[in-house]
């Protein structure tokens, strides 16, 4: 199922047989309109939803004014890294519903070492970091050796890192012993943009970079399209996809070490609802750019869109229970979207 | 032509002056057909031929130019452009595509319920009784060896083939028979389920049953049709009876050249120079492999299915573990743990099923072409687009894959066009060994011939080819020898001039002769 989500599985041979038929001049050009409109779509809205909540009278004072952009802004830091750490398995047609729990983890035991063990500041972040690295790592080597789907595993280790947690802070947050200068990091700002978005702007390049531009990110595009046909073009399988869980472990511990960075403490309760949420965004990002394709651009914009419309939804009024329901609505909107385009790909490839 | 004595007998469908244009392009011209009663039509033709087109026609999904006519049995003539899906339905005509929409999961009485609507009992519930029965029955009807309850996954995959035709057939009236058009029938099944699903073809045109039969197996064509009609470029060639006719013929037909010249003439290679020698190769159904495949020979290996001949390529890949044995590449020991070390050792590898194990269908001709190959391109922490691109445009030419433009996803290319982003993507490697395991399967033979074009010229660089291909004729042809596998050991190997019912006797002559 994971696959058919992220890419359309392969083809069925339809009636296909002529080949080259030219396609006349008309319908080539309104099918560039339309790919268009299909790419920018996301992009549009998110600046109707500026628009709407910039001009509507519940919501107008405040939304605009740069506290809130900033707000907006530093708070989708967390959820961000998440998302764009989490790309890297999506694009190799695997899941890990696990990274949500992965970044509570780090944060608890970066807060943790902080407060009991008073490491110093580059310790404490660097053992986050690797905390995510490893419980992905296991993860990865658990999918490919055991085989099993990566759905149901990780969905295991997600609770057992609950129950970790649970069991080593007694449901009690970490707040003393947390360096200042990291709580001060996570609250101000640099040329009048939070500092935690400079975070969140480098990720994003650097999983550009990965994705896009080097051996790695091809490798894990061709394990999502095709498993059998990349290990017979030389590409070694399972070591890629453990990187890739890995990878994406790593990046939700950082999302961990900022998540305490922004709240100061070490939370027990936090994770599980940042994994639905980074998903729904990566599907939603896969609508637009390069349409039904995982992507970068698109999954920026698909994050503020969701922040966007659940901070002025909450400013005109709408209480907290939208939140879970907007994330919910956009993932399935996303996914149903993502199964029209490969159908209308199928049509396309049978007619032609 | 059609010989003047077949126009008084009533045929099953005819057509004339059937034509289509798309945006300007003619993709039919006046097509005349005459489909006998009772007979097995077979429609042949390259990629753009017009037979998909004829049979969407037919199956009235596409609208053709105003001007042509259609009669079913003895129906009424009509205008061809007024036919739509239900009156193709309604005259008796029934298509089976390539890939029928079965359920494994489901039993076979489900599975034909599907097509037909489940009788209800009083009260709405399912008359599992009643629908048994009929089922019973049809299975009977058209001799498919197996119970209603029995779910379709356990069948054998020319009796799941079967069971589609029979759903596609279980509402026909007897009195006409109507037309049964099989699209690429036997594309999806493994070899050898194919005669499997001949023999029933056959049994049913004795039957009565009309069978409009579209190929691209030209041996199977042969072994079962009556009568053959063969289009090019949206133009009837001609029809004729297949009786007499060989595959020389046929292709001669399609391409408008000579089989001679459809396939690149043999070389003498010098036996001392051998590029790679196996010894003693054993392991699943191998039980100790000798051959030597000399430079720059496509070394042929005939086998039937379950013969090991996919396996011994997938071994010398890295890609199946060997037990035992010695392989030697350029003279030094070559033993591939994995697909990569082979590649790095200079073997190439098409596998057989292209869909499921040689091409990213969604990702785009570039991707496809460099896969496997993307750190060439990556250099300094750089990934060298530009390089790439232009390293694609070459390939693109120098293979002669025709497509828009190196974005178009793969899965958008006929099946011609992919097989040779297949090749080419090993090819421009210049690898030392070449492993082709059927390489022109659901290929059109225009696409045939420029397939072992590329592999000629690959071995005139020095590459050096191990072909496998289930069709001996093509074997016979593309190979400059051919080295027949049976019960896991080379049992001969064959000089030119090669014989392709030399070849089929070879591999089936039975070991225990008396």
């Amino acid at each position: 199922m994971a696959d058919t989500a992220v890419e359309p599985a392969a083809p069925m041979a339809a009636l296909a047989d002529e080949g080259g038929l030219p396609v006349s001049r008309g319908s080539a050009v309104s099918g560039h309109a339309m790919t268009f409109a299909r790419k920018y779509s996301l992009p549009v809205l998110l600046l109707a939803s500026f628009v709407l909540y910039g001009s509507w009278s519940k919501t107008s004072e405040v939304f605009l004014s740069a506290d809130n952009l900033r707000n907006m802004a530093a708070g989708q830091a967390v959820l961000g890294v998440l998302t764009l750490g989490i790309l890297l398995t999506m694009v190799s047609g695997h899941f890990d519903l696990s990274i949500g729990n992965i970044a509570g983890l780090s944060s608890i035991i970066t807060a943790a070492l902080f407060s009991h063990q008073h490491v110093p500041l580059v310790v404490g972040i660097l053992a986050g970091i690797a905390v995510g690295t490893v419980v992905g790592g296991i993860n990865g080597v658990l999918v490919t050796v055991l085989r099993v789907d990566p759905f149901i595993i990780t969905l295991g280790t997600a609770s057992i890192i609950l129950g970790y947690i649970d069991w080593y802070t007694h449901g009690q947050s970490i707040i003393n012993g947390i360096p200042t200068s990291l709580v001060s990091f996570g609250g101000s700002n640099l040329l009048g943009i939070p500092k935690v978005v400079y975070v969140l702007g480098a990720v994003a390049l650097l999983v550009y970079y990965l994705m896009e531009h080097t051996p790695y990110g091809r490798n894990l595009h061709a394990i999502g399209s095709n498993k059998a046909a990349a290990r017979l073009v030389g590409i070694r399988v399972e070591r890629t996809i453990i990187v890739a869980f890995a990878s994406t472990g790593a990046f939700a511990g950082v999302a961990g070490v900022l998540l305490l960075a922004r709240t100061g403490a070490g939370n027990p309760q936090v994770g599980t609802t940042f994994t639905l949420t980074a998903v729904a965004a990566a599907f939603l990002g896969a609508a637009s750019f390069k349409v039904g394709r995982l992507n970068v651009p698109g999954t920026i914009v698909a994050i503020f869109f969701l922040a966007v419309n659940i901070t002025g939804l909450t400013f005109a009024g709408v209480e907290n229970w939208i939140n879970q329901l907007f994330t919910g609505l956009t993932l399935v909107l996303a996914i149903a979207l993502a199964a029209v385009l490969s159908k209308e790909r199928k049509t396309r490839k049978a007619a032609s | 032509m059609t010989a003047p004595a077949a126009l008084d007998r009533k045929a099953a469908v005819a057509v004339r002056g059937l034509s289509k244009t798309y945006a300007g392009t003619l993709a039919l011209d006046s097509l005349d057909l005459d489909i006998r009663p009772g007979e097995i039509h077979a429609l042949l033709g390259g990629n753009g031929s017009g037979k998909s087109t004829t049979i969407k026609i037919l199956a009235g999904v596409v609208v053709p130019d105003d001007g042509g006519l259609l009669t079913v049995g003895e129906g009424e003539t009509v205008a061809a452009e007024t036919w739509t899906p239900a009156r193709a339905h309604a005259a008796g005509l029934r298509f089976v595509h390539q890939q029928p929409a079965v359920f494994p999961q489901l039993t076979v009485a489900e599975n034909l319920a599907i097509g037909a609507g489940f009788p209800r009992r009083a009260g709405g519930g399912i008359d599992w009784k009643a629908l048994n029965a009929r089922t019973a029955q049809l299975l009977e009807k058209y001799r498919v060896n197996t119970t209603p309850t029995t779910p379709l996954g356990a069948l054998r995959a020319a009796d799941r083939s079967r069971v589609a035709i029979v759903r596609a057939l279980q509402d026909c009236d007897d009195k006409d028979g109507g037309l049964l058009v099989l699209d690429e029938p036997t594309a999806a099944l493994p070899a050898a389920e194919v005669e499997h699903l001949l023999a029933a073809l056959r049994g049913y045109a004795a039957a009565g049953q009309t069978i409009l039969y579209v190929s691209h197996r030209l041996d199977e064509v042969l072994s079962v049709a009556d009568r053959v009609t063969v289009l090019r470029d949206g133009r009837k060639v001609d029809t004729v009876d297949a009786d007499g006719l060989t595959e020389a013929d046929l292709v001669q037909m399609i391409v408008g050249r000579s089989m001679d010249r459809a396939f690149p003439a043999p070389r003498e290679t010098p036996a001392e120079d051998v590029a790679l020698q196996v010894r003693g190769l054993a392991g699943g159904p191998l039980q100790g492999v000798d051959l030597d495949l000399r430079r720059g020979e496509v070394l042929g290996i005939a086998g039937l299915l379950g013969s090991g001949r996919s396996e011994l390529l997938r071994m010398l890949f890295g890609a199946y573990p060997a037990t035992a044995g010695t392989v030697t590449l350029d003279g030094a020991a070559y033993d591939a743990a994995d697909p990569k070390q082979a590649m790095r050792a200079g073997v190439a590898y098409v596998p057989e099923e292209r869909q499921a194990d040689a091409v990213f269908p969604q990702e785009s001709v570039r991707h496809n072409l460099s896969a496997g190959q993307a750190w060439d391109f990556y250099r300094n922490l750089f990934f060298r687009h530009a390089e790439e691109r232009a390293a694609t445009g070459r390939s693109i030419s120098e293979f002669l894959v025709r497509t828009r433009n190196d974005k178009q996803p793969v899965e958008t290319l006929s099946g011609g066009n992919q097989q040779k982003v297949v090749l080419a993507r090993w090819l421009r490697q210049r690898p030392k060994v070449l492993l082709l395991d059927e390489p022109t399967q659901g290929v059109d033979v225009q696409a045939r011939a420029e397939i072992y074009d590329l592999v000629r010229r690959a071995t005139a660089a020095g590459t050096s080819v191990l072909l496998v291909a289930s069709d001996t004729e093509e074997l016979a042809h593309a190979s400059d020898r051919v080295a027949v596998l049976k019960g896991g050991r080379i049992t001969a190997v064959v000089e030119q001039p090669l014989d392709a019912h030399h070849l089929t006797e070879l591999m089936n002559v039975s070991e225990a002769t008396p």
